[in-house]
C-alpha cells in the first residue's frame, strides 16, 4: 500500500478524531459526573459553529476575527449551558432514565428549530484568513493547514482538561463526585453547583468545537444528527466519565473512519456501530471507564 | 357472571370501538388517513410498551423492528407480488429474527446501557438498510407498494388496519394480564427477587423483548401499503423516540397509555403541520412540558399505583437492587 | 435418629478484598431441622445465605443439597430446586399488590408463568388465599405491597417464600421489627411448617428468646467463622461464645 495513501488517511483520521475528541469530551464529562446522557450536545455544538459564523461574519473586516469569533462563540455557548442547566437539565436529576433521556432529545428537536429560524436553511460558510487557507506539505504530502489549529486544540483542550481534573481543587472534587456524590456533599460541598459548573464547562467545550468546526467546509443544517451518534459511540467505546477513554476513542473512531474509507466507504458508519456494540456486549462501561458505573 | 362483570368494566372500551366503527361514515378522507396512522403508531407504541412499562426497560432502538415488518412486507409485495395477509405474519418473524439476534445482547443490559445498545442496534438496521442499496433501495426507500384490490381505498384500508390493530391490542392485553405478564411486571418491580423465586429473567426478557418486536413489526408492515412508500428513516433514533412520547404523554402504566399518547401526538401533527414547519420545536416544548409537569402522562393524573411507582424511582436509571442484608 | 444429611457446606469461603465474610465453615443440615444461625452484626450470616443461595460466587469451597453440587448456581436454578429464602430487608413487589406478590411466586413454582393466554387473575387463586390465610395477612389482600406496615411486609416476605413450596427456607431475621405478639405468631408458624409439613429451616435472629425458644440447634458465627455449634444449651454454656458474642453483645 502506497506509504504517503497510508500517511494521508492516518492524518485524516486524526483530525477527524480530534473533532469528536472536542464534542465527545464535553459529553462524556457531563454523563460521567451527572449520569445525564445528552442528546443536544451536538446541536449545541453546531449552535456554536453558528455563532462563530455570525462573530466571524460581523468582525470580517479585522484579520483576527476568526480567532475571536472562535472565543465569543465558546463564551456565547457557555452561557447558554448555564441557562439552560438551570431552567431545564436541574429539574430531572431525580427522576428517572426515560424523563432525562426524553428531556434533552426534546432539545434536540427545539434547538435545531431555533437554529432554523435563527440562521435560515442556507449553508454558511467561512473564509479562512490567509493563514490557514492554503497546503501544508508534510512528506511531500498537501495538507490542509487548518487541520494543524485544530489537532492543536484538541491537544490543547485534552491537557487543559487533564490539568483540570488531576491538579486543581475544583477538579478533584468532580472527580470524587463521579465516584460518590454522597461523600462531597457530605463533606459540605454544594453538589448543585458542582454540576452546574460541570454543565457548562462541557456545554462550553462543545462550543469550542463547534466554532472550531466551522471553517471547515460549510455549516449546515442537521450536521449535528451524524455527529451525535458518532460522538456517543466515541463515549461507549472510550468509556463514560473517562477524559483518556474519551481521547482514545475519538482517534479510534476517527481512524476507523478514514481507514474504512479506502477499502468500504459505505460501511464506515456500520463498521463503528459493529465496534461500539461489541464494547457494549463485552465491556458495557469501555475501555477505560470504571465498571462501578455499569 | 363473569363476562358481565368484564362488561361492565370496559363498556367504555366497548364504546370507543363502537365509535371506531363508524367513524368512516362521519368523517373526511383525510382524517380517515389519521385515524389509519393513529391506529399503526399506536400498535407500534404499544409493543414499546411492553418492554418499557411492564417490562420497565427503555429501549431507544425499537423502530428497528418496525422498520423491518415494513420493509419485509414492502419487499415481498413489490418484488414477489405477495398478498399482503401473508406478508404480514412474515413481518413478524422478520422482526422476530432480527429482536432474537439483538436483544440476546441487549437484554444482559439495564439502564441507560440498555437504552444505548438498543439505539446502537437501532441505527445499525437504518445503515444496513441505507447502504444495501441494490437490496433495499438504500436512500431512495420502496415506493409503489399498493395495497391489494379488496383494500385500495381509505375507509376498506382503514377497517382492515383496525381489525388487525385491534387483534394485536387483544393479543398483548391477555400477554400483558396472563402470568407471563405478570412475571415481567415482577422482573421491573424487584428483578432480583424474581430471580430468587426461580425464574430465569434473563431469558424471560428476551422472550418479551422479541415478542414487543413482533407487534412492533406488524404495525410497520401496515405502513408500507398505506404509505405507499417506505425508507430506510423507519428505523432511526427519531423514529424509536416516537413511541417514547406517545407512551410518556399517554402514562406507561396503563395499557392504553400508548394509544392514547398516539392519539394525541398524530392529531398534534396533523394539526399543527397543517400551519407550520416548524413541528419539531412544537412537539419539543410539549414533550418538556409533559415531561416537567405531567410525570405520570395524561393516564397517570391520578391512581394509588403511580404513588408507590413514583417514590420508587427516586434514583435515576432502572432496578436498583434491594439491600441484601448486613455482610 | 440421625436424619437424611440434605445440605452439606464444606469448607466455604468467601472474602470481600481484605475483609473476610466467610472463612471455612463447614455445616451440615438435616431433613427436618429447625436451626439458627447467630451473631453480631458483621458477622457473615447473610453472606451465608447469599453463597447459598447463589448471589455471591464462592472464593472456594463446596455446597451441596441432597448431594447435589450447587456450588455457584445462579439463584434461579437453586430455588428451582426447592430452596427458598426470606430476606433481612423486605424483597417484596411494592408496586404490586400483596395478593400479586404471592400469586408470583406460586405461578413459578408451579411452572405456569410461560402462560401467555390465560388472565392471571384466574389461577392458583385457592393457594394464593391459603398462605395470605397462613401468614395472617389477607386482610390486606389489595393493598398495594410498598404500603403495608413493616411487619406485614415481613409476613408478606415469608408468604413469598413460602410460595415456592420449599423444602428449606433460609429466613434472615424473621422477626425484625415485629411485636411481641407478632413475633409469637410467626415463630409458631415457622415452628408448625417444621413439624406439620417437615420443613427443613434454618433462620438468623438477634432477639435471643426466639433463638432459644425455637431452634432446636445453634451455630454461633464470629468474622465469617463458626465458633460454637450445638444444642442451644450446649451454645449458651460454651465460653468463647459467650466471651465473643455476649461480651459484644453487652
Amino acid at each position: 500500500m502506497d506509504l504517503s495513501l497510508v500517511m494521508a488517511q492516518f492524518l485524516s483520521g486524526l483530525f477527524r478524531g480530534m473533532m469528536l475528541f472536542l464534542i465527545a469530551s464535553g459529553l462524556s464529562l457531563i454523563f460521567g459526573v451527572m449520569n445525564i446522557l445528552n442528546f443536544a450536545h451536538a446541536s449545541l455544538w453546531l449552535v456554536g459553529a453558528y455563532f462563530a459564523y455570525t462573530f466571524w461574519y460581523l468582525l470580517q473586516d479585522y484579520g483576527f476575527g476568526l480567532w475571536l469569533s472562535i472565543a465569543l462563540a465558546s463564551l456565547t455557548l457557555a452561557g447558554i449551558g448555564w441557562i439552560i442547566e438551570v431552567v431545564l437539565i436541574r429539574r430531572v436529576y431525580d427522576r428517572g432514565l426515560p424523563e432525562q433521556l426524553l428531556l434533552t432529545y426534546a432539545m434536540v428537536l427545539i434547538i435545531g428549530d431555533l437554529i432554523k429560524l435563527t440562521w435560515g436553511v442556507e449553508d454558511r460558510i467561512i473564509a479562512r484568513p490567509p493563514l490557514v487557507a492554503g497546503p501544508v506539505f508534510f512528506l511531500g504530502i498537501p495538507f490542509d493547514s487548518y487541520f494543524i489549529f485544530v489537532i492543536l486544540v484538541g491537544a490543547a483542550v485534552a491537557i487543559g482538561l487533564w490539568w483540570f481534573l488531576k491538579k486543581t481543587r475544583y477538579g478533584h472534587i468532580v472527580r470524587a463526585a463521579v465516584f460518590s456524590r454522597e461523600m462531597v456533599s457530605a463533606l459540605g460541598i454544594p453538589i448543585p453547583r458542582i454540576y452546574t459548573g460541570v454543565f457548562v464547562l462541557g456545554i462550553f467545550i462543545a462550543g469550542l468545537a463547534g466554532a472550531v468546526q466551522a471553517p471547515v467546509g460549510s455549516i449546515t443544517l442537521g450536521m449535528d444528527m451524524a455527529v451525535i451518534i458518532q460522538a456517543f459511540c466515541v463515549v461507549v467505546i472510550g468509556g463514560f466519565g473517562s477524559l483518556l477513554g474519551t481521547f482514545v476513542g475519538s482517534i479510534i473512531v476517527g481512524e476507523v473512519y478514514a481507514f474504512s474509507i479506502l477499502f468500504w466507504p459505505q460501511g464506515a458508519l456500520v463498521l463503528i456501530f459493529v465496534v461500539t456494540a461489541l464494547i457494549l456486549i463485552i465491556r458495557p462501561w469501555g475501555l477505560f471507564g470504571t465498571p462501578m458505573r455499569a | 357472571m363473569q363476562r358481565y362483570v368484564v362488561m361492565k368494566k370496559y363498556w367504555w372500551l366497548a364504546l370507543v370501538f363502537v365509535g371506531a366503527l363508524i367513524l368512516p361514515l362521519v368523517i373526511q378522507v383525510f382524517w380517515i388517513h389519521i385515524a389509519i396512522e393513529i391506529l399503526i403508531l399506536g400498535l407500534f407504541a404499544v409493543s414499546f410498551n411492553m418492554i418499557f412499562g411492564y417490562m420497565g426497560q427503555l429501549s431507544f432502538g425499537h423502530a428497528a423492528y418496525y422498520g423491518v415488518g415494513a420493509y419485509a412486507t414492502g419487499l415481498l409485495m413489490l418484488k414477489a407480488s405477495v398478498p399482503l395477509l401473508v406478508c404480514l405474519p412474515v413481518s413478524m418473524i422478520a422482526a422476530g429474527i432480527c429482536a432474537l439476534i439483538f436483544g440476546y445482547f441487549c437484554i444482559r443490559l439495564t439502564g441507560i446501557y440498555f437504552a444505548i445498545l438498543t439505539m446502537a442496534f437501532g441505527q445499525l438496521m437504518y445503515y444496513i438498510i441505507f447502504q444495501w442499496y441494490s437490496f433495499t433501495g438504500g436512500d431512495d426507500g420502496l415506493q409503489g407498494i399498493v395495497p391489494p384490490d379488496f383494500l385500495f381505498g381509505a375507509i376498506p384500508y382503514y377497517y382492515f388496519t383496525l381489525f388487525i390493530v385491534t387483534a394485536g391490542l387483544i393479543v398483548m392485553w391477555f400477554i400483558s394480564e396472563s402470568p407471563f405478564g405478570y412475571t415481567m411486571r415482577a422482573i421491573r418491580d424487584n428483578t432480583d427477587r424474581t430471580r430468587f423465586i426461580g425464574i430465569n429473567v434473563r431469558r424471560y426478557m428476551l422472550i418479551n423483548f422479541v415478542i414487543a418486536a413482533m407487534f412492533a413489526g406488524l404495525a410497520g408492515g401496515l405502513l408500507g401499503p398505506f404509505n405507499r412508500s417506505i425508507a430506510p428513516d423507519l428505523c432511526n433514533w427519531h423514529q424509536s423516540g416516537i413511541p417514547v412520547f406517545m407512551t410518556v404523554i399517554g402514562g406507561p402504566l396503563g395499557f392504553f397509555g400508548p394509544m392514547i399518547g398516539s392519539l394525541i401526538y398524530t392529531f398534534l401533527f396533523a394539526f399543527v403541520t397543517g400551519f407550520t414547519e416548524y413541528w419539531p420545536l412544537v412537539i419539543g416544548v410539549v414533550i418538556t412540558l409533559v415531561v416537567l409537569y405531567m410525570p405520570g402522562g395524561v393516564l397517570g393524573l391520578a391512581g394509588e399505583r403511580m404513588k408507590v411507582y413514583r417514590s420508587k424511582r427516586v434514583k435515576a436509571g432502572a432496578n436498583e437492587s434491594v439491600d441484601m442484608g448486613s455482610v | 435418629m440421625k436424619e437424611e444429611v440434605i445440605l452439606k457446606v464444606e469448607h466455604l469461603n468467601k472474602a470481600f478484598g481484605g475483609l473476610r465474610a466467610c472463612h471455612e465453615v463447614n455445616y451440615e443440615m438435616g431433613a427436618g431441622e429447625l436451626s439458627a444461625i447467630i451473631g453480631p452484626n458483621g458477622a457473615g450470616k447473610s453472606t451465608f445465605f447469599n453463597l447459598l443461595t447463589g448471589y455471591h460466587r464462592v472464593d472456594s469451597g463446596e455446597v451441596l443439597y441432597k448431594n447435589r453440587d450447587i456450588t455457584n448456581w445462579p439463584p434461579y436454578r437453586i430455588a428451582r430446586l426447592g430452596i427458598a429464602r426470606a430476606f433481612q430487608v423486605s424483597n417484596i413487589y411494592p408496586a404490586l399488590t400483596t395478593y400479586e406478590n404471592v400469586r408470583q411466586a406460586i405461578l413459578t413454582q408451579q411452572k405456569r408463568t410461560l402462560n401467555l393466554f390465560t388472565p392471571a387473575k384466574q389461577l392458583v387463586k385457592e393457594e394464593t388465599l391459603e398462605l395470605l390465610e397462613i401468614t395472617g395477612i389477607s386482610e390486606h389482600s389489595n393493598v398495594i405491597s410498598g404500603n403495608l406496615s413493616q411487619g406485614d411486609k415481613k409476613r408478606l416476605e415469608l408468604a413469598i417464600a413460602l410460595g415456592c413450596k420449599p423444602e428449606l427456607l433460609f429466613l434472615d431475621e424473621p422477626t425484625a421489627g415485629m411485636s411481641g405478639e407478632e413475633t409469637h405468631e410467626t415463630m409458631g408458624l415457622v415452628e408448625r411448617l417444621n413439624r406439620e409439613m417437615g420443613l427443613t429451616i434454618l433462620f438468623t435472629e438477634h432477639d435471643m428468646s426466639v433463638v432459644f425458644g425455637y431452634a432446636r440447634r445453634l451455630t454461633v458465627l464470629h468474622q465469617g467463622a463458626i465458633i460454637a455449634q450445638g444444642t442451644p444449651q450446649e451454645v449458651r454454656e460454651n465460653e468463647t461464645a459467650q466471651k465473643i458474642y455476649l461480651g459484644e453483645e453487652a
